[in-house]
């Protein structure tokens, strides 16, 4: 077990931060490099202002109502994992430190409650999107579309998720030692508490960081650069 | 596929890789949201013409031979060498796309398909796999360029038959079509063929319009074959003429993709600002509708009328409000196509198309979108500016008998004015 922690939780956790920093860096510097199309590429209504392709940009970026004219339902989907996603990240931060306010208001009992409450819609969601997902390439009419590296991301995603899951659901460490855990990871003194190793999820969250490692150092060689990406791309439709 | 093909095409990729067309094929989620915008896809429920697969197909080869993680792992991204099987996929996909972004206008990322696209038939001009009948009519069209004098007589003459067509429409003698006239404000450059010459050359006489034509087409086969230089030197052939002339406007007929490649792309293209400014037809039209330099009259025109945005001029040219202002002074029984705009379908037989006969197929069945919103607006009559769109639309109607009378909108505009011949006027 703690062979195992140390790999997934701690240097594999140092490796995957250095990999996917650099491996974004370059993808910018990438796009940087490359010089644009003196063509403009824009369509029509345009904003006027810089200030509206801006606007425009970031509604596109983060609502996409065109798509969700077209297909509502991957729409929905699509947005639910990714508020989910969004929740769940926010949720994390109390990795690295407590929300200031919260838990005085609702007291430990109340917070961890509240915690296992937000997480638990966080990740079910999360799951029932990317099981959605995964459906919907299989089976649908377009199958032919998709190639491995669909299906390597919803499986790690999924790895992410469900091992997430089973410690929220099944485990009885709480925030303060995850904290203990990642803190010292952040300080460069790691090490995993004894509470952790000696719990029934010591080896769900080494699996849920193995998966964890291996999506984020896979993110900047996929197609998952479109979180950045897609800033570029929806603004170019109003140059 | 021999080494050195290989290396043509891998060089083209890099020579025409740009930044936005980078990000489009690092980014696109093959989510397939951009699937039931194509009417093309739509229409035929076949792979090839899912607007993500045809960007697959250089994305595969981009892959290979331009991404880390490509050349490391190929079978994660289907990387591969552009093999005849490929290239002949890669041909079909492009060349019957029309170019028309309704794609883009839905894909999450703005996705331009037409851009990657452009890449593709790239590759395929490499290595002499580009489309032969676009290829042919661009050095028709060049040849043209270089041997005007050649053809002067020619056009002159013809220019003449329409003159004296538009004196008898006008009932004035003296209209003209005045050729070369120094210092002119318009230079209209229409299309080959009396038909977009007439109805203008009356417009223009009538509303008292200080105009010459020009020696040129307005329609660029070049564009549509995928080689922008040469798009450029047929587009160039023109505006040297109107610099050479002295005219305050170009104005291009009811063609959708010549007024893209004037108005939007030809600067980028030629590196220079232009001394003039370049308009569609219609939007002058509509201008002089609205200085009351030409009277049109409602009720000439029998029949709802309805109105189909060309997507060149429309989504890819900003164009909406002008003709239909020009339509609805024409008629009180207008109707709009749902959806419109923005969001108007495709007809189909945009990006060169129509004069592909092996697509042909395709091209008919991508109609099927377009056939059920127009018979939807239970219009009769389909104001229609640009000629790519009425060739597929006047098939369409043939193929699902409609029964429509397919216009352009000038010829609509020369029957809706009280003129001694106006109703013989197309
Ligand atoms: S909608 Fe956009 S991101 Fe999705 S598959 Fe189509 S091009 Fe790619
Ligand atoms: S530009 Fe038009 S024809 Fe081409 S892939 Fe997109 S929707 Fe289809």
């Amino acid at each position: 077990m703690e062979t195992y922690l140390q790999i997934t939780s701690i240097w594999g956790v140092y490796l995957t931060a250095f990999v996917f920093f650099a491996g974004m860096g370059v993808r910018i510097y990438q796009w940087a490099t490359t010089p644009r199309s003196p063509v403009p590429f824009g369509m029509f209504p345009k904003p006027a202002t810089r200030g509206g392709r801006i606007a425009a940009m970031l509604r596109d970026t983060f609502v996409a109502p065109h798509s969700a004219q077209i297909e509502p339902r991957m729409w929905t989907f699509a947005m639910l994992f990714h508020l989910a996603a969004l929740a769940a990240f926010v949720g994390h931060l109390r990795l690295v430190q407590e929300y200031p306010v919260l838990p005085k208001l609702l007291g430990t009992e109340g917070m961890n409650s509240f915690a296992a409450w937000a997480g638990g819609i966080a990740g079910t969601l999360m799951m029932v999107a990317v099981l959605y997902w995964i459906g919907r390439r299989t089976f649908g009419a377009f199958k032919n579309l998709s190639v491995p590296e669909d299906y390597l991301l919803l499986g790690l995603l999924l790895g992410v998720i469900v091992m997430g899951n089973h410690m929220r659901f099944f485990g009885d460490v709480h925030a303060a030692e995850y904290r203990a855990w990642f803190q010292s990871l952040l300080l460069f003194r790691p090490h995993i508490p004894e509470e952790i190793m000696t719990s029934n999820v010591g080896w769900s969250l080494g699996t849920h960081m193995l998966f964890v490692d291996l999506f984020l150092m896979y993110f900047p060689f996929s197609k998952l650069v479109h979180a950045v990406g897609a800033f570029a791309t929806n603004l170019t439709r109003s140059e | 596929m021999d080494a050195q093909a290989l290396q043509t095409i891998v060089g083209v990729i890099d020579k025409r890789m740009t930044r936005q067309v980078k990000q489009y094929l690092d980014i696109c989620a093959r989510c397939a949201i951009c699937k039931d915008a194509c009417h093309q896809y739509v229409g035929t429920d076949d792979l090839t013409y899912l607007p993500a697969r045809r960007a697959e197909l250089i994305r595969q080869v981009y892959k290979k031979y331009f991404d880390s993680a490509g050349r490391l792992v190929p079978a994660l991204y289907e990387a591969r060498d552009p093999d005849d099987a490929l290239l002949d996929e890669l041909y079909t996909s492009c060349y019957a796309c029309t170019g028309c972004r309704r794609c883009m206008y839905y894909c999450p990322f703005s996705i331009d398909t037409q851009q990657i696209v452009a890449i593709g038939k790239a590759m395929l001009i490499a290595v002499g796999r580009g489309q032969e009948m676009l290829g042919q009519l661009a050095d028709a069209a060049l040849f043209k360029g270089e041997n005007v004098e050649m053809f002067r007589d020619v056009l002159v003459s013809g220019f003449k038959d329409i003159e004296a067509e538009v004196r008898e429409i006008t009932g004035d003698p003296e209209a003209t079509i005045p050729v070369d006239k120094q210092g002119a404000d318009i230079l209209y450059v229409a299309l080959a063929g009396a038909h977009s010459i007439r109805p203008a050359a009356v417009i223009f006489h009538e509303a008292g319009v200080d105009w010459t034509i020009s020696l040129f087409e307005a329609a660029n086969y070049g564009y549509f074959f995928g080689d922008p230089e040469k798009a450029r030197l047929i587009a160039k052939r023109f505006m040297d003429e109107a610099k050479r002339l002295g005219v305050k406007e170009v104005v291009v007929p009811e063609c959708g993709h010549a007024y893209r490649v004037a108005e939007i792309f030809y600067e980028a293209w030629a590196k220079e600002a232009l001394p003039f400014k370049v308009s569609h037809i219609l939007e002058v039209v509509d201008r002089l509708i609205k200085q009351g330099r030409i009277t049109v009259e409602k009720g000439r025109i029998e029949g709802r009328v309805t109105y189909h945005d060309p997507c060149q001029i429309a989504r890819n040219g900003g164009i909406y409000e002008q003709p239909r202002d020009v339509v609805r002074a024409l008629t009180d029984d207008f109707v709009d196509l749902i959806p419109n705009r923005a969001e108007q379908w495709c007809c189909g037989g945009g990006g060169g198309i129509v004069a592909i006969d092996e697509l042909r197929d395709v091209r008919l069945k991508s109609g099927s979108k377009k056939v059920e919103q127009l018979k939807a607006s239970g219009a009769s009559v389909l104001a229609c500016p640009c000629e790519n769109c009425r060739l597929q639309i006047e098939d369409l109607n043939e193929m699902h008998g409609l029964g429509l009378q397919v216009r352009q909108v000038i010829d609509l505009v020369v029957e809706a004015m009280p003129l001694p011949r106006s109703a013989s006027a197309s």
